[in-house]
């Protein structure tokens, strides 16, 4: 029998218990250290790895114009994605060839992303549409093919293309607003991205288990902007040809406000660009000319950034100009309300002006003799203005000149408003300057202003003297269309009051009516308007010439004043070219496009009436003696083709208009008569001699612009081209300029 | 009548040990093996033959290892020195590959010097004392398996055995002076290998990464690292079982030695130390069916196959724990591995036969 374990062994196991104990004592402290005390810090590390992070992008909201056409919208687009280390070589062969088909990618492309065996994330295309995106999600499924998937995300379109670009401006890639409204408003719009956490393993794809978490994204809000499509298309439109036309170098500008309440219903700069791709050098002739005579890299990409940068600048409200007579306005305003003048004041040009030894010429060197102030406006005449300037002094004249807002910014909410470059009031003021500044500042030179801080400051001259912000904001609308905020325009002061505003406008009407701004008068309409012509002082073209730029500004109607429009053309190509010949008919233009629209009610003159157009009835289907006499009752002229019982077509057909006593042909049947006609040419012709060309040619004429029967009007251009074939009947409209306005008033 | 007790808590560990090699293997075998199943298959496999191993050598008296000691001692040296011409994995050669077998023949040292100590204790009972009865044939045995497990290389099973060599040598009634020199041999060895460059070097880097994992997050400590967010994540009840992110191929072989970590994140604080007290009392009933032996042979065998399980659970969660620089050892019935689950139920199939015996003396 072997001896039992002892007492010693006993002793020693019992302390060898103690030392284990207290081994597996370090170890739960330890455990008790990572899990409670560094607990969270290792929690957090974990899950830092653990977890996959998807944003949700938030819808970016949409831009309306104030009738709620949407101007810019995002689409939700996908990108789509495969990991190169889930799939195998044959499955990559599969997958080429199938985005082959579906996007037209060359397989080599994906092959050689594929062989990146190391990554999990490789685009094989971005930004598709959702079809697309399920084409090829499709296809990897139908495959089997492992690792191919989607990430949703936004694209910002505008439907309307160039439409308004200098005003909505563009996102960049990483969808912020770059310029103009959407980044003017991009915290607004572009709401608050959400995202999915998911949990992954360690080789980053998803796990097989249920953790997920998801933040939803908040989408941005939507802006409803003062901008009307309708307005903007027709002023864009009439700058997009004038520019054409005159060979404008430095871009058009032109602003519809309306004045009573400073909200913006288009705002153009012309050439414009597509917001949709705005890096594309929208101007062909300035892409050609990079293409051509830049060969070196480095400079053709300096100027390429340059011709982006101004093909994005918002001439409107971004290039101080020197607004030269338009300016006179102001002048006008505060001369009236000082009461330094008044209608009957009288002043005397012999064609300059003394200001101490300075002999300061007016544009009519010949001199506008005697006039009374209204004339003096008509006339735009520069003597009277500065002596005007020389009644108000320096010190008011200031003070009217920072009252109409014309020293602060604007306030308008888009990026990048420049500031106006002026004298200052001690400037003014001096001495050894006195009324020289002055005198030129009276009649708009030697300081600048920008459009919108011009069209501002008209506008508060003829609504009776309030001075808005102007604005393009008409509210903010979140996703479910609640108002967020609402935007009621007050004005910041009255700066004149109403009767010295009324005063102004009685003779900015009379400029349209009988002066310079003739070429804006749209029939049926009380216009009111002033041109402007500056020369650019501080640049001289190489031939030494100056630049000039060509303005107008029109308000109607004069009754009860509530649009105004201005209109600039920087650098016309063209010599002795003034505002009242080549702008005025371009915002001539724009009313009587734009007034109907807006439904300002038509008022006719008696004499107006007389030739005002008559809209022809449909006669197809009467008895011709029946459609004759209806057309008498309408007075028009019905000439009956051919012997049927009825109708069967009639030119002009009906709906369209025709001048009073116009003619309407009425066939009753198929005739080999030659029914067509051919367009004469009648540009440059007087009204007279037009309108005997066109009613000889079997066609009729309809008449736009100034008052044709006006001796100096000429016909400026026709809607159909000479030499075409045409329906005999059809309606010709050619539009009148008075070729005297140029020789009378600049 | 077996020592009840001691059944009931292998039992509950070995089935405890397979819940959570489970479902720390779950994603790997799912990626790796491309069966979610792969391992615990397998494990549970080894373990039902492991239950009869235990069976078969509760009932065997356990008089016969005394018996064939030395025999078994010299085959595992034969084993030992087989190893050498099996293929490197991981830069050693530990495993033995008999067709679709293979095992480790360090366990078999470790199992061999166990009884062959045993034996020797109990010869020697009376000279302990001496150093030409207490030390010398010890030290004897020791030095050759020992030092063909240093070269495959496989330090950890070396630190292992060397451990229950001594314990066994101290409560085997090693004379107290032995001890202290012992100790003090131990101290000089390890500043000694201050001048080896290559040891201390190996052991400085060792060191550093276990004082800040941190600093080689990607490599060294990368497991470590792992293995504490793991834990960390657990808190006091943890993520709830089957519930563990890290085990999603974030932390290396979670079935193998850092099983524990993924326990202490799927059942917190609680579960972590629940585990440490079931090995606790393993052993505490170990040593008292030690005490409670017949013989000192038997005594000693069951000394020393307890301190092997204690021992090795301590070494596994002090490392998992980062309580003590990083080595490889696997954690009894938790870490995945069929040879050693067997052998293991087997040993304590050994310790039941040895508290059979003392039951039957005392009635």
């Amino acid at each position: 029998m072997q001896k039992s374990p002892s007492v010693s062994m006993r002793k020693r196991i019992t302390i060898m218990i103690v030392i284990l104990i207290v081994c597996f004592g370090f170890v739960v402290r330890q455990l008790y250290t990572i899990q409670f005390i560094d607990g969270k810090m290792y929690t957090q590390r974990a899950l830092s790895q653990q977890l996959k992070t998807t944003p949700i992008t938030p819808n970016r909201g949409k831009i309306y114009d104030r009738n709620g056409n949407v101007l810019a919208e995002s689409e939700t687009v996908w990108n789509v994605l495969f990991s190169p280390a889930d799939i195998t070589d044959s499955e990559a062969k599969l997958l080429a060839q199938g985005m082959h088909e579906i996007f037209g990618i060359e397989e080599e492309v994906i092959l050689k992303k594929a062989s990146d065996k190391t990554k999990y994330y490789k685009e094989i295309k971005k930004r598709v549409s959702k079809e697309y995106a399920d084409a090829a999600i499709k296809f990897a499924a139908d495959n089997k093919i492992k690792g191919v998937y989607l990430q949703e995300t936004t694209k910002r379109s505008y439907p309307y293309d160039t439409l308004a670009s200098s005003v909505l401006g563009f996102v960049n890639a990483e969808n912020k607003g770059a310029y103009g409204l959407e980044a003017y408003f991009n915290s607004t719009l572009s709401g608050i991205p959400g995202r999915v956490v998911t949990a992954k393993n360690a080789k980053g794809s998803e796990m097989s288990f249920r953790y997920q978490d998801v933040y939803n994204s908040q989408d941005g809000d939507s802006i409803v902007t003062t901008l009307d499509a309708t307005v903007q298309q027709i002023l864009e439109r009439n700058l997009r040809s004038a520019v054409i036309e005159h060979g404008v170098k430095n871009r058009a500008a032109g602003i519809f406000m309306d004045i009573k309440n400073g909200e913006i219903l288009a705002m153009v700069t012309m050439p414009d660009f597509n917001p949709n791709e705005p890096n594309k050098i929208a101007d062909k002739e300035v892409q050609l000319r990079l293409d051509t005579q830049v060969t070196d890299i480095q400079e053709y990409n300096k100027l390429l950034l340059e011709a982006q940068f101004d093909q994005w600048n918002n001439k409107c409200i971004s290039e101080p100009y020197e607004p030269g007579s338009v300016f006179k306005i102001v002048t006008l305003a505060a001369g009236l309300e000082t009461g330094v003048i008044n209608p009957s004041s009288t002043f005397f040009c012999p064609g300059y002006h003394m200001v101490g030894s300075v002999k300061k010429s007016c544009w009519k060197l010949t001199g506008h003799g005697a006039q009374i102030l209204t004339q003096a406006v008509q006339n735009s005449c520069n003597p009277a203005f500065m002596m005007i300037g020389s009644k108000i002094g320096a010190e008011k004249f200031y003070d009217f000149f920072e009252a109409f807002g014309l020293t602060d910014t604007t306030g308008i909410p888009l990026p990048g408003e420049a500031e106006s470059l002026y004298h200052s009031k001690k400037a003014l003021m001096a001495p050894q300057d006195y009324e020289n500044s002055l005198t030129s500042c009276a009649f708009g030179q030697t300081f600048k202003v920008t459009p919108i801080q011009l069209i501002t400051a008209v506008a508060a001259a003829c609504n009776g003297g309030y001075l808005y912000e102007p604005t393009l904001i008409k509210r903010v609308i979140d996703s479910h269309g609640n108002i967020v905020s609402e935007n009621n325009p007050t004005p910041k002061r009255q700066v004149i009051s109403e009767e010295t505003s009324k005063l102004v406008c009685e003779m900015l009407e009379n400029v349209v009516t009988e002066g310079s701004g003739k070429n804006a008068y749209v029939a049926g309409y009380r216009i009111g308007g002033k041109t402007g012509t500056s020369e650019k002082i501080d640049l001289e073209n190489n031939t030494g010439k100056k630049e000039h730029i060509l303005s107008f500004v029109g308000i109607a109607p004069m009754d009860d004043p509530q649009y105004a429009c201005l209109v600039l053309l920087d650098e016309p190509s063209l010599t002795n070219a003034y505002g009242s010949t080549i702008a005025a008919p371009v915002v001539g233009a724009v009313l009587a496009e734009t007034l109907p629209y807006l439904n300002v009610e038509k008022k006719f003159t008696e004499k107006e009436l007389a030739k005002a157009d008559i809209k022809v009835n449909n006669y197809i289907g009467f008895g011709p003696h029946a459609a004759k006499s209806s057309l008498q009752k309408s007075q028009l002229n019905g000439k009956v083709i051919g012997y049927g019982k009825e109708i069967i077509k009639q030119v002009p057909s009906a709906g369209t208009s025709v001048p009073r006593n116009g003619t309407v042909l009425l066939y009753t049947e198929e005739t080999d008569e030659n029914t067509m006609a051919t367009v004469p040419d009648v540009r440059g012709k007087t009204g007279m001699e037009a309108n005997k060309l066109i009613i000889n040619s079997g066609l009729n004429i309809r008449v736009t612009g100034v008052n044709f029967d006006n001796e100096y009007a000429v016909a400026a251009s026709q809607d159909i081209p000479a030499g075409k074939q045409v329906e005999r009947g059809t309606v010709i409209t050619v539009d009148f300029v008075d070729k005297n306005v140029a020789t009378m008033w600049p | 009548m077996v020592d009840l007790t001691f059944l009931l808590l292998v039992i509950i560990l070995v089935t405890f040990g397979l819940i959570v090699m489970f479902s720390a293997s779950y994603a790997n075998a799912y990626y790796y093996k491309g069966n979610s199943f792969h391992y615990i298959t397998r494990q549970l496999f080894f373990a039902i033959i492991g239950i009869f191993a235990l069976i078969f050598t509760a009932n065997f008296d356990y008089h016969i290892w005394k018996k064939y000691a030395l025999m078994i001692y010299f085959i595992s040296i034969v084993f030992l020195v087989l190893v050498y011409t099996q293929p490197v994995i991981n830069d050693a050669r530990r495993w033995i590959f008999i067709g679709s077998l293979n095992f480790q023949p360090s366990e078999i040292a470790k199992f061999s010097i166990i009884i062959l100590y045993a034996k020797i204790i109990e010869r020697n009972k009376e000279r302990m004392s001496t150093f030409l009865y207490g030390i010398w044939p010890f030290a004897l045995i020791l030095v050759l398996p020992c030092v063909l497990i240093i070269f495959e290389p496989h330090i950890s099973a070396t630190i292992l055995i060397v451990g229950i060599a001594a314990t066994m040598l101290f409560i085997g009634g090693l004379a107290w002076k032995w001890i202290v020199m012992a100790l003090g041999g131990g101290t000089a060895v390890i500043i000694l290998t201050r001048f080896i460059p290559p040891i201390y070097e190996r052991f400085m880097s060792r060191f550093e990464i276990w004082q800040d994992p941190f600093k080689d997050p990607r490599g060294d400590g990368f497991q470590t690292i792992q293995s504490l967010y793991a834990i960390g994540s657990g808190g006091l009840f943890g993520a709830g079982i089957g519930n563990s992110k890290q085990k999603y191929l974030f932390l290396p072989e979670p079935q193998n030695d850092f099983v524990f970590a993924i326990g202490c994140e799927e059942l917190g604080f609680i579960g972590a130390v629940i585990i440490i007290i079931l090995f606790i009392m393993l052993i505490w009933r170990g040593f008292a069916i030690a005490l409670k032996a017949r013989d000192v042979f038997g005594s000693m065998l069951a000394v020393g196959l307890t301190i092997q399980v204690g021992l090795q659970a301590f070494l596994n969660i002090a490392v998992v724990t980062n309580t003590i620089p990083a080595t490889g050892i696997s954690l009894p019935f938790f870490s995945y591995g069929g040879t050693s689950l067997i052998m293991l139920l087997a040993q304590m199939g050994i310790v039941l036969n040895i508290s059979r015996y003392s039951a039957i003396e005392k009635e």
